[in-house]
């Protein structure tokens, strides 16, 4: 098992955003989360990433408490999340974002011996260049990447965001709203890069609106409402599920 | 790396010319260029505004003349110290900043706090320090030279060499560290610190590296100023000698690596080329930062500079 | 002993109120223009050396002197606004630097024309009150109260005035009170010439009671910095309360504690503020 959530909750002031959320992701699996507006998906994901402190309950990774700890650090443990409003360099292309974003790698590869680079850098390079490279390529962003990150479309910001986060080589990835404001043929894009991801093995959640994307990719499926998990399982049984239904389109389809 | 060698004709200046004006101008230049390279490492490439650079400059100068003539140490191992005590006070101060995650505006306002306490120490420690009266400065750094040996840094010349020296070192390491990942990371924080933090940079580290490299080199700087100029007093610490090194950056160029020596020239120079009495010269500061900031925000070098292409 | 210490805090009262009225103007300033002004102890000066100017050059009557004072003061803000804070709305930043470099040409301007030399005005009032065995002069009684009263009426007008609630509607929404017809440029440069004002009023009272000097700029708008952050800018009243704490701070303080380290109490309480309550004590209300 590679992380589980237990009773994760998150209060701001007296609103709570997260209540009592359990559930577990095993490797290698796509899990899709899924829920209205306000729902707490994406409180959920910045919890699990560090960027919340949680208010009570427990993030498990690999049996290690990582509750509350700063996003550095998980990061480096492996969970890596994208932004749901793309987070860019401004003065930066496309390129310069995946080296930086090749910083946990470079730190795993050479360790300690990364201090040598600074005066040798031809010994971190060959090896960077061709993992940037590739990056790109799966990303569909090879042709852009020499764009000013200021320059580029909606859908390329996004797939930029997916692959900064990829040059991390997540051993958890966790999507927020990757299919957001994408038009179709960047949704295929998105699609096609889900699907090697697949194939490499990386663990995926997914959290979108568009329950059809979802429904297609993910293994499980977890419904929330108003912080709640209200469903769990095949994302067919979770979409027939009166609970959800009523959830999500009101009482009246259930 | 080849801006920096344009800087390395320089040396054979003294050779074209002995007017005293000009390579005092230079000296100068050369000296506060090596703190306006450290303040550029932290705010023009980490993004931090910090003004406890002056307190660096000062404490820098303070405490090698006090290892010299206490500890009986040549300049150069007279630095070390000075260097551990700053470097220590740095770690202290950053640490407190970037613990609580100071932004922007509240960090400068804290360090500024911190800087104009460290004055305050040094201008009432009068024991130590001699208060407003300053300290008078006879001894002179030694370097050992192949077939001169152990020489004596005195007059415009040597000095001239010295700084020229100390300088194009301290920008070949500043350009080593910008060019490295270090850099790169600096850059990130600068440009987006939370998403630098979920790509794993550990931001606090990286602050406390740049807060730090900054107001070592700083230090370094003061001490060759204190030497230079015979005299240390508590001004060094003040604000406006922080001012005059955000100056000097603002306006020859954030993030390059000739801006800061640019703008050091520039603002050395500038009371040279026109007779001004010290309110006009100090109006003068004022107004060029002012223009900077409004009208260059890339400062000069990087307003002739077309943005390169990285590959 | 403690008439001693009673003297004393009256002392820090009032000074105290001197440092609260430029912590008002600071906490105006940013809560409408979004920078905080640290130029505003020039324009303290500028009313101190004006008022000086306009009584012991120019022999003018005391209360004509500080009303000119105040306009003198008001314009030159206007004029920096025009040509230099427009340019720096809500860039903390950018309006730090730029302050400070009005700093260096205001300061200057000021050595150039009158000299390092301290300078003192005549007796405004002269003769004062006794409490018992503290004695206060007239004046500074005088001062307190005028001062006082200009921060009464500041909050008065901005709760009871259209325009005073449309400067704190603007402070809560920049959006709705633009929507609703707020010409929020117009605003913001008001505020900077009021809060100008208020400093140039300060300065025109400082002048009547002690001796001025050029660098008694950096000194008020450190500490008005420092009493409006202790307060929580933002928190109108709050800078008077926060300045008159500094002040009894400080005049108390160094009764106990060596009198060099005066001004650090100010700084000590800064960074306290920053790191622990960065909302200030009295919480970041507008």
């Amino acid at each position: 098992m590679l992380l589980e959530v237990d009773n994760l909750t998150k209060r701001f002031g007296g609103l709570i955003a997260v209540s009592s959320v359990s559930f577990r992701i095993e490797p290698g699996e796509i899990i899709g989360i899924f829920g209205p507006n306000g729902s707490g998906k994406t409180t959920l994901l910045n919890l699990l990433a560090g960027l919340l402190p949680p208010t009570s309950g427990r993030v498990l990774w690999r049996d290690r408490d990582i509750s509350g700890a700063k996003p550095e650090t998980i990061a480096a443990a492996g969970i890596i999340k994208t932004f749901q409003n793309p987070q860019l360099f401004a003065e930066l292309t496309v390129r310069e974002h995946v080296t930086i974003a090749s910083h946990l790698a470079l730190k795993r590869i050479l360790g300690p011996r990364r201090i040598q680079t600074l005066l040798q850098p031809k010994l971190a390079k060959t090896e960077l260049t061709d993992r940037v490279s590739r990056t790109l390529r799966l990303c569909r962003l090879d042709d852009v990447g020499d764009k000013l990150a200021a320059e580029l479309s909606y859908g390329e910001e996004k797939m930029l965001g997916v692959a900064m986060a990829l040059m991390c080589e997540p051993k958890l990835l966790l999507l927020d709203e990757p299919a957001s404001g994408l038009g179709q043929e960047e949704i295929s894009n998105l699609g096609h890069v889900l699907r090697d991801l697949r194939t490499q093995g990386t663990t995926l959640c997914i959290i979108d609106h568009k329950v059809a994307f979802l429904a297609e990719f993910a293994d499980r499926a977890i419904a929330l409402q108003q912080g709640r998990k209200i469903a769990e399982g095949p994302p067919q049984d979770v979409l027939a599920d009166p609970v959800v239904v009523t959830a999500y389109l009101g009482r009246r389809h259930a | 790396m080849t801006s920096i060698g344009l800087l390395v004709p320089l040396y054979l200046l003294p050779a074209v010319t002995h007017n005293e004006v000009v390579l005092t101008i230079l000296i100068f230049t050369f000296i506060l260029g090596i703190m306006a390279t450290g303040f550029n490492i932290v705010f023009g490439h980490a993004g931090q505004l910090t003004m406890f650079h002056a307190a660096a400059f000062g404490i820098g100068s303070y405490a090698t003349y006090l290892a010299m003539v206490g500890l009986k140490l040549p300049f150069w191992l007279a630095l070390l110290p000075a260097v551990a005590v700053v470097t220590a006070l740095s770690l202290l101060v950053g640490w407190i900043c970037f613990q609580f995650r100071l932004k922007e505006f509240y960090f400068a306002v804290v360090t500024l706090a911190f800087a104009e306490l460290a004055r305050l120490v040094v201008l009432n420690w009068t024991s130590l320090t001699n208060g407003t009266l300053g300290l008078l400065v006879l001894e002179k750094p030694t370097v050992w030279l192949p077939g001169a040996g152990v020489t004596r840094i005195d007059g415009t010349f040597a000095w001239y060499w010295l700084t020229l020296t100390a300088l194009l070192l301290v920008a070949c390491a500043s350009a080593i560290l910008v060019r490295s990942w270090i850099g790169r990371n600096l850059s990130a924080i600068r440009l987006n610190e939370d998403l630098a933090q979920t790509l794993g940079i550990n931001i606090f580290r990286y602050k406390l590296l740049a807060f730090t490299v900054s107001n070592v080199l700083a230090a370094f700087a003061g001490a060759l100023f204190g030497f230079y100029t015979n005299y240390i007093e508590p001004a060094y610490l003040s604000v406006t000698q922080s001012l005059d090194a955000i100056a000097m950056v603002l306006l020859g160029g954030i993030g390059s690596i000739l801006g800061p020596i640019v703008g050091a020239f520039l603002l050395t120079a500038l009371p040279h080329a026109i007779d001004l009495t010290a309110e006009v010269r100090a109006a003068t500061y004022g107004a060029i930062l002012i223009l900077a900031i409004l009208v260059m925000p890339r400062g000069i070098v990087g307003f002739f500079r077309r943005r390169p292409r990285a590959s | 002993m403690s008439q001693v210490i009673a003297g004393q805090f009256l002392n820090g009262i009032i000074v105290g109120t001197l440092y609260g009225i430029i912590a008002l103007g600071v906490t105006m300033t940013f809560g409408i223009t979004g920078i905080v002004n640290f130029a505003l102890g020039q324009f303290m000066m500028i009313g101190a050396y004006a008022v000086w100017h306009l009584t012991d050059v120019a022999r003018l009557p005391f209360p004509v002197a500080a009303g000119l004072a105040i306009i003198i003061a008001a314009l030159a803000g206007f004029l920096a606004d025009q040509t230099l804070f427009r340019f720096t709305r809500n860039n903390l930043v950018n309006g730090l630097l730029v302050s400070i470099g009005l700093i260096s040409v205001i300061e200057s301007a000021a050595i150039y024309f009158y000299t390092a030399t301290p300078k003192n005005m005549d007796f405004v009032l002269s003769g004062s009150w006794s409490v018992g065995e503290i004695t206060l002069s007239r004046m500074k009684v005088l001062s307190f109260g005028l001062l006082v009263a200009v921060v009464a009426l500041t909050w008065a007008g901005l709760a009871r005035t259209w325009l005073g609630r449309a400067t704190r509607a603007y402070a809560q929404n920049p959006e709705a009170a633009m929507l609703m017809g707020v010409r929020t440029s117009a605003l913001q440069t008001g505020v900077v010439v009021y809060s100008c004002a208020l400093a140039g009023f300060g300065g025109a009272l400082y002048a009547s009671l002690y001796s001025l000097e050029p660098s008694m700029g950096a000194l008020f708008i450190l500490k008005g910095v420092e009493a409006a952050i202790l307060a929580g800018v933002g928190n109108l009243p709050g800078a008077l309360v926060g300045g008159i704490i500094l002040g009894v701070t400080e005049s108390v303080g160094s009764l106990f504690l060596p009198v060099a380290f005066r001004d650090a109490y100010g700084l000590v309480f800064l960074v306290a503020i920053l790191l622990f309550r960065p909302a200030g004590l009295f919480g970041g209300q507008k």
